[in-house]
């Protein structure tokens, strides 16, 4: 029998127009569902945002003893500067330090009032050419612990970011694959709703001689549109959710190297008009076989 | 003796485990034959139906429908089969969100036939049943007489070489059965094989056709004018 593509959509068209109640339903229940995986996508792509930021910005910093002689914290300088991974060394003396510290915590006079001028210890910001070179050169400034008191490098940072953020990610991921299983069952189940409303009419449409295929397709467009709609609109929203986090997180995240780029908005809806319509199809198929039976 | 359109072989239909529907049901259905099945709700008159349709499979026994044995037929050759068996129900079964011209022209579609003889030939058979003007009316606007004729439409519209009618007349008042049953015959007359389950017994008696009774799944009568019980 020949594929007959124009019937099949006409029934589909026809069916979603005559049950509205159970398309909404169905494109709810997807919108829904992919709401949660897209805010997962969302979540995810702005913690590698944060790390991948991190990651870039990569400085080592030596920060002195209190007692360290300048001469002693010159000849140091100098020496770093001679290392071939070092682009470029800023000396930031205690006072500078302070000064920085006030100025960053200035609409909060209640922490900054009680401290003296001299409780942070003078430093070098050490720019690196090759940030993986950050290991080596915190090896170098090891022979210097007689005026160098702590190394600090987003290295450390970076590794216990990672450690935490695998953690997030592969929990994200997790609860993103459970969440599309759940996603299929919970949308079959409203697709089935709605074929078994319609049991008696596959009944006829299967006693007349039609094939499983002439029977199923129109229900799969129907699911497919759904499907496509539900992934839309879940799009919209995450879309529209991200713009208000960069836009908050902006003012209250100052800190936090969050950006809107971070979030593909072409692969957040391509992900989600892709999901909408796999659950809306599968979902459809599956709901069918049993109805099928006859 | 023309060929056997429907032939029954030692059926035997057991539902579940001890449900017991048909016992060793042999009958013969001529091609252009017109037979009524008679009997009881519960005589096996719908499980004949069922099987000749491969709704359900034999339990023993061999049917052959139109030539072919049922059991020969795959799961996905099953639509096919069904084209060749023209289906009328007691309850209509017509879908309740198309037109009664819709009903028809969906059994047409199903079978992948053009639109341009759908166009043409759905307004031939609903004059031919007397809808003509019902054409655009949707099941629940028609009366149970028009339904039917609407689902009779539905079954013969591509000419099958058998029609089926499960108490065709079930939910009809006496005129509207006789002008049902006046309907089949004239199908059956073009030289369609034409079963009929009925136990509407004045039905029957006023046809004058072969009529096969059963009685708890097996055949206790079968007369080729027969009335639908014997006379005392």
């Amino acid at each position: 029998m020949r594929f007959n593509l124009g019937f099949s959509l006409r029934e589909a068209l026809k069916n979603m127009r005559l049950n509205p109640l159970m398309s909404i339903t169905s494109v709810v229940t997807t919108f829904i569902c992919l709401l949660v995986l897209g805010v997962g996508l969302l979540v995810s792509a702005h913690v590698e945002g944060v790390v991948s930021a991190v990651r870039q910005d990569v400085s080592v910093e030596a920060f002195f003893l209190q007692d360290a002689s300048q001469e002693e914290m010159d000849r140091v300088r100098e020496t770093v500067e001679g290392y071939p991974e070092v682009s470029e060394v800023t000396y930031v003396s205690g006072e500078e330090a302070v000064e920085r510290f006030r100025q960053t915590f200035s609409e909060r006079p209640d922490i900054v009032s009680d401290l003296g001028d001299d409780f942070l210890p003078a430093s070098l910001q050490i720019q690196l050419e090759d940030p993986g070179a950050a290991d080596d050169v915190a090896r170098r400034l090891e022979g210097e612990r007689s005026v160098v008191e702590n190394i600090d490098y987003p290295q450390r940072t970076i590794e216990r970011l990672d450690a935490v953020t695998s953690y997030v990610i592969w929990g994200l991921h997790g609860a993103t694959a459970l969440f599309l299983v759940a996603s299929v069952l919970l949308i079959s189940n409203t697709i089935r709703l709605s074929i078994f409303a319609r049991r008696q009419e596959i009944e006829v449409m299967k006693l007349v001689g039609a094939s499983d295929g002439f029977v199923r397709t129109p229900f799969l467009f129907e699911g497919l549109a759904q499907g496509l709609v539900g992934g839309g609109l879940a799009a919209a929203a995450v879309l529209w959710l991200n713009s208000l986090f960069v836009e908050w997180s902006g003012t209250a995240l100052p800190f936090v190297p969050i950006s809107v780029t971070a979030v593909n908005s072409l692969f957040v809806l391509g992900v989600l008009l892709l999901a909408g319509a796999s659950i809306g199809v599968l979902g459809s198929f599956l709901s069918m076989r049993r109805f099928l039976k006859i | 003796m023309g060929e056997a359109m429907i032939l029954f072989d030692n059926v035997t239909k057991v539902y579940g485990r001890d449900t017991v529907a048909l016992e060793r049901v042999d009958l013969e259905i001529e091609a252009g034959e017109f037979v009524f099945l008679v009997g009881a709700s519960g005589s096996g008159k719908s499980t004949i139906m069922r099987l000749i349709l491969k709704e359900v499979e034999p339990t023993a026994g061999s049917i052959s429908v139109n030539g072919t044995k049922l059991a020969s037929i795959p799961r996905r050759r099953v639509p096919h089969h069904r084209r060749n068996i023209g289906c009328v129900f007691q309850d209509f079964k017509l879908l309740p969100n198309k037109t009664a011209a819709e009903n028809v022209a969906y059994a047409m579609e199903v079978t992948g036939q053009r639109r341009r003889s759908i166009r043409i030939k759905v307004p031939q058979i609903l004059s031919l049943v007397g809808l003509a003007e019902k054409s655009e009316k949707y099941p629940h606007e028609l009366s149970g007489g028009q339904q039917q004729r609407v689902s009779i439409a539905r079954a013969f519209v591509s000419q099958p070489p058998i029609l089926i009618a499960d108490e065709p007349t079930g939910n009809l008042d006496p005129d509207t059965s006789m002008d049902i049953m006046q309907l089949l015959d004239r199908i059956h007359r073009i030289g369609t094989t034409v079963v009929v389950a009925t136990h509407d017994r004045d039905m029957v008696n006023a046809l004058q056709k072969r009529v096969v009774a059963l009685e708890d799944g097996r055949v206790v009568r079968d007369k080729v004018k027969g009335a639908y019980a014997d006379e005392v």
